[in-house]
């Protein structure tokens, strides 16, 4: 169900919506006061009613992470807010930075109040230099206002926020390498257990949570948990509220849009999208960032047993709400909620070997199944559009992959793999033409 | 002790233990790479993974994968359980875990191992690995497959002079980051760093920095492949030409356990590495330590020598008795050595003290060095504890009175082993002796001024005990043959005593150290020297 929303995005057409008066004026900072005046678990209670699933593609509950954290702490705790926006079709939250940056701040105080912590680390992608720049403007803004520091407020709970850059790599997104790299380390994942609310930034307990997560919970808190959550179709799958949503790639007006949650793949991609570009047939779409499962219109829902999808079932998966576990049910994957669609002239071998690139590129190169076989299927891509590569060699596709599949210390070789599992599948006869005719049946492009 | 299951069968675990921790001890080996013992778990070479069954009743974590199906000309999904590295996933009671029995991790097993060979230049035939790898021995018993990727190899630098001993191949460097963890977490001393990213990682050196701590050698030891060599060994041996004879290092009196590797055919030492035992050094030796094994060819003293003259074994001993027979005991002097086993102080001190009957006995051996807080020690001897606890009613005196004794003439003959000086200032006074019998492995100040001199065999030519700082006694095993006319030093003090008449009769080590039981005091240490 489309229905638009403006919590985060009000302030997006105003060219001075990044300021504080202009965030105050549309009430800003009015729920981190309220927030610091309940108790803590009063917070962790309303977020946790909210049903905010993480919004960085892993779609853990945001309320349960918080749970997590220490009642009381001999060390420090902290906040640690991944702002590494780096999934190949994903743009949401640099939005939120550059235009609504105080929300994230906002976010941060009453975050670190409701897991006890006093100082907020907000991890940016380094080649966000708008983003970098909004921020620390915002924090300078509210620090000399006095709603951050010793006594935000006049309130006795002393709060400060921190930008880090990243230094370009996409694996610093992993919240634990995300922890490495915020520390002056190599930015490669650490093996969990333990957890970050056990062991996290410099071996204190540590949330880390998504910078479009934390950025709505000012909107939580005015309007309370329940309210919130209602705001979704979805909330019996335990999906609440409303998020960002893009979309990119062959559609006619690509963009981020705030919607309720519950919004279908055909409403992004045809009503705010604006259809396909040339008014052409929709091949394939990504779902959210490039680690998801690629789907093709023909899918059709089919989840028997489960009531709740029985409005769904047959239907093409389309029309099936975004939802992390109506995804999840049909062998797909939510992520981002960041779209990226592939128009019927777009080359399914190109688009896949544009994402191995990627992922070759990134991998941090600490296991061995990710840091050789992603390499290795670049390889054998590179082959199969030049024409040079054998049918045995295609036949390897799938086995490297399944190889990798959680054999790796993070999700990041799930999230490499996942695209080439459900590009050959879904694609074979394409692949197989490329090897059958020596690269000669690529006849569409990548870019529409 | 609780315990859990391994491919059926029982192996107890200390609570908090891994998995591939406590099958280690229990004589089980999880194939792995990255995981050392010593070293902090890093769990990045996946060789390790293992299947947990999930408790009854309760569902595995399955993934989904895709299989090619022949038949179909398709792809069928299929399932996999999620596996956990052994290094890192602690035991659990009750817990089953399948290793070598599970299909799954076979298979995964199977890939890790050819992807780490992917883009390994397979250069086997020029390795100085070649032989001890684990990339070998493990592609045998895990993956027995051809290469299936024909093109060329992904190349990294290769021949990296990494400091004065150690030349790094980043090509068939597995990444492992044992080097890296072992500077970082032994020595201290972070000089090794990984760089780059995906299948171009390589380790590299901190910047403006060489790898020239004193672990250096150490770091070629841990590398379970043949990405870093050791500039002393490279090119030299085959291994499996060589034999190991379990020693204890002669660098200083922490007497870290070791393995001399020798070749047989030629009686020629190549190579001293760590053996285990976590009483002393763990798993680790210092470079001094480890390219100690030099003394054994180096610098020796392989003939007799009557007055700076070659001499057969015979004429010397004789002149030998010649020198010793008629002195006055009150005149006479013993100088045990630190740098001597046991066995070899106590025949020295039998025929000194209790045959020829000097009361006057001083010890003798390498001046003080640097010690530091991994192993090293500022003694530089192996056995100085040794030669005290021999002594044990009055400890012997030390080379600086000795050349005050003989200086003023209160001393003039002296019977010696060992021809370190102990201090290089004092070694003049030899020279007043009227007569100096040496048994000495190596030249040295004191062979330099004696009036004989007889070979003795070096630690690596027979067996001795050596008692170390910690009052350990350790047993070093013979490795090559004694070198040239040499003899176990035991064996010249029984020919001496013989020349001189006296019945000293010992003709086995075991006489030795039958006499020797109840002065030696300490109990022999035997180490178990398992491969990390």
């Amino acid at each position: 169900m489309l229905q638009k929303t403006t919590f985060l995005s009000h302030s997006y057409a105003k060219p001075d919506g990044h300021t504080l008066a202009a965030y105050e004026s549309a009430g800003g900072y009015k729920n981190a006061r309220k927030a610091l005046g309940m108790s803590r678990d009063a917070v962790v209670d309303e977020v946790k009613k909210a049903k905010i699933r993480g919004r960085g593609g892993a779609g853990f509950d945001c309320g349960t992470k918080w749970t997590f954290m220490p009642k009381e702490s001999k060390k420090p705790c902290y906040l640690v807010v991944n702002a590494d926006e780096g999934e190949p079709g994903t743009f949401k939250d640099r939005t939120i930075m550059e235009r609504n940056p105080h929300s994230v701040v906002e976010g941060c105080i009453i975050g670190c109040f409701g897991i006890g912590a006093h100082a907020a680390y907000i991890y940016v992608r380094d080649e966000l230099h708008l983003s970098k720049e909004r921020l620390w403007a915002a924090i300078e803004e509210a620090r000399a206002k006095g709603y951050l520091g010793q006594k935000p407020f006049g309130l006795d709970y002393p709060v400060e926020v921190y930008v880090q850059t990243g230094a370009g790599a996409y694996i610093c997104g992993e919240e634990t390498a995300l922890l490495n790299s915020l520390e002056g380390r190599r930015g490669e994942p650490r093996y969990k257990p333990p957890f970050p609310a056990q062991v996290g930034a410099f071996g204190c307990p540590t949330t880390v949570n998504n910078l479009e997560t934390i950025a709505i919970v000012p909107t939580v808190i005015g309007m309370g948990g329940e309210a919130f959550c209602k705001l979704s179709t979805l909330a019996e799958f335990n999906d609440g509220g409303s998020r960002l949503f893009g979309v990119s790639g062959h559609v006619k007006t690509p963009g981020v849009f705030e919607c309720s949650v519950g919004l279908t793949l055909r409403e992004l991609i045809y009503d705010l999208g604006g259809g396909i570009l040339g008014d052409k047939r929709l091949l394939a779409v990504i779902p959210g960032g490039s680690s998801c499962p690629v789907m093709l219109p023909e899918e059709l829902v089919n989840v028997p047993g489960d009531p709740r999808f029985e409005p769904y079932n047959g239907k093409s998966v389309l029309d099936l709400p975004l939802g992390v576990e109506t995804f999840r049910s049909v062998g797909g994957m939510l992520g981002t909620c960041c779209a990226i669609v592939l128009s019927e002239d777009a080359d399914p071998v190109l688009a896949l070997h544009n994402l191995m690139r990627f992922y070759r590129h990134e991998s941090c190169g600490q296991c061995t199944p990710c840091r050789e076989g992603c390499g290795w299927i670049e390889r054998i891509l590179d082959k199969i559009v030049e024409g040079r590569a054998t049918l045995d060699e295609l036949d390897q596709l799938h086995r490297i992959a399944s190889d990798i599949t959680g054999n790796t210390i993070c999700a990041f070789g799930d999230g490499a793999a996942q695209p080439v599992l459900s590009f050959v599948k879904k694609f074979r006869k394409q692949f197989e033409d490329y090897v059958l005719t020596g690269g000669k049946s690529q006849t569409k492009k990548l870019v529409a | 002790m609780p315990s859990f299951k391994l491919d059926g069968q029982d192996i107890p675990f200390e609570p908090g233990e891994t998995i591939i921790a406590a099958a280690r001890r229990a004589g089980v080996d999880i194939p792995h790479y990255c995981w050392h013992p010593g070293l902090s778990v890093a769990a990045n070479c996946r060789m390790c993974l293992v299947e947990v069954l999930p408790p009854a009743g309760r569902k595995a974590m399955m993934l989904d994968v895709l299989e090619w199906d022949a038949d179909k000309q398709d792809y069928v999904p299929a399932k996999k359980p999620k596996l956990v590295p052994s290094c890192q996933q602690a035991a659990g009671e009750g817990m089953e875990v399948a290793s070598s029995s599970s299909e799954h991790v076979a298979r995964a097993r199977s890939a890790v191992q050819e992807l780490l060979l992917l883009n390994h230049p397979v250069d086997c035939p020029i390795c100085d690995q070649a032989g001890e790898c684990r990339l070998q021995d493990y592609w045998l018993e895990h993956q027995g497959t051809k290469k299936r990727m024909h093109d060329e190899i992904v190349h990294k630098p290769k021949g990296v002079v990494f400091g004065p001993t150690i030349v790094y191949d980043a090509e068939r460097c597995i990444v492992c980051t044992r080097c890296v963890r072992f500077c970082e977490e032994v020595v201290k001393d972070p000089v090794l760093e990984k760089r780059e990213r995906g299948n171009l990682s390589e380790i590299t050196l901190a910047p403006g920095r060489e790898l020239d701590h004193g672990y250096t050698l150490m770091t070629e030891h841990v590398c379970p492949v043949g990405a870093l060599t050791a500039r002393d060994f490279r090119f030299k041996a085959r291994v499996w030409f060589l034999r190991s004879a379990p020693s204890v290092c002669m660098g200083c009196a922490t007497g870290c356990n070791a393995y001399l590797d020798f070749d047989p055919r030629d009686d020629t030492v190549y190579r001293h590495r760590p053996r285990e035992n976590m009483a002393v050094n763990q798993y680790w030796m210092c470079d001094e330590g480890m390219l100690d094994y030099r003394r054994v060819h180096e610098g020796r003293l392989l003939a007799a020598r009557v007055r700076g003259k070659k001499a057969t074994l015979g004429d010397a001993l004789e002149k030998a008795a010649g020198v010793l027979s008629g002195v006055d005991p009150e005149r006479l002097g013993v100088v045990l050595s630190a740098q001597h086993s046991n066995e070899d102080n106590f025949a020295l001190l039998r025929l000194g003290r209790d045959y020829l009957g000097t009361g006057h006995i001083y010890v003798s051996g390498r001046a003080e060095g640097l010690g530091d807080p991994v192993l090293k020690h500022a003694d530089k001897n192996p056995n100085a504890a040794g030669v005290t606890a021999l002594c044990t009613s009055t400890p012997p005196k030390t080379f600086a009175e000795l050349a005050k004794d003989i200086h003023d003439g209160r001393i003039t003959h002296v019977i010696a082993l060992g021809s370190y000086s102990s201090d290089a200032t004092k070694t003049e006074a030899l020279g007043k002796l009227q007569g100096l019998v040496t048994l000495a492995t190596r030249e040295g100040p004191v062979a330099k001024h004696a009036t004989v001199v007889l070979p003795v065999s070096s630690w690596a030519e027979c067996d001795g005990t050596f008692v170390n700082a910690k009052g350990m006694a350790q047993e070093s095993e013979k490795a090559i043959t004694p070198r040239g006319d040499s003899l176990p030093g035991w064996k010249l003090v029984a020919a001496l005593a013989k020349q001189l008449g006296l019945p000293m009769a010992w003709t086995k080590l075991a006489q030795v150290r039958k006499a020797m039981a109840p002065e030696a005091g300490a109990t022999v240490a035997h180490a178990t020297g398992a491969e990390a």
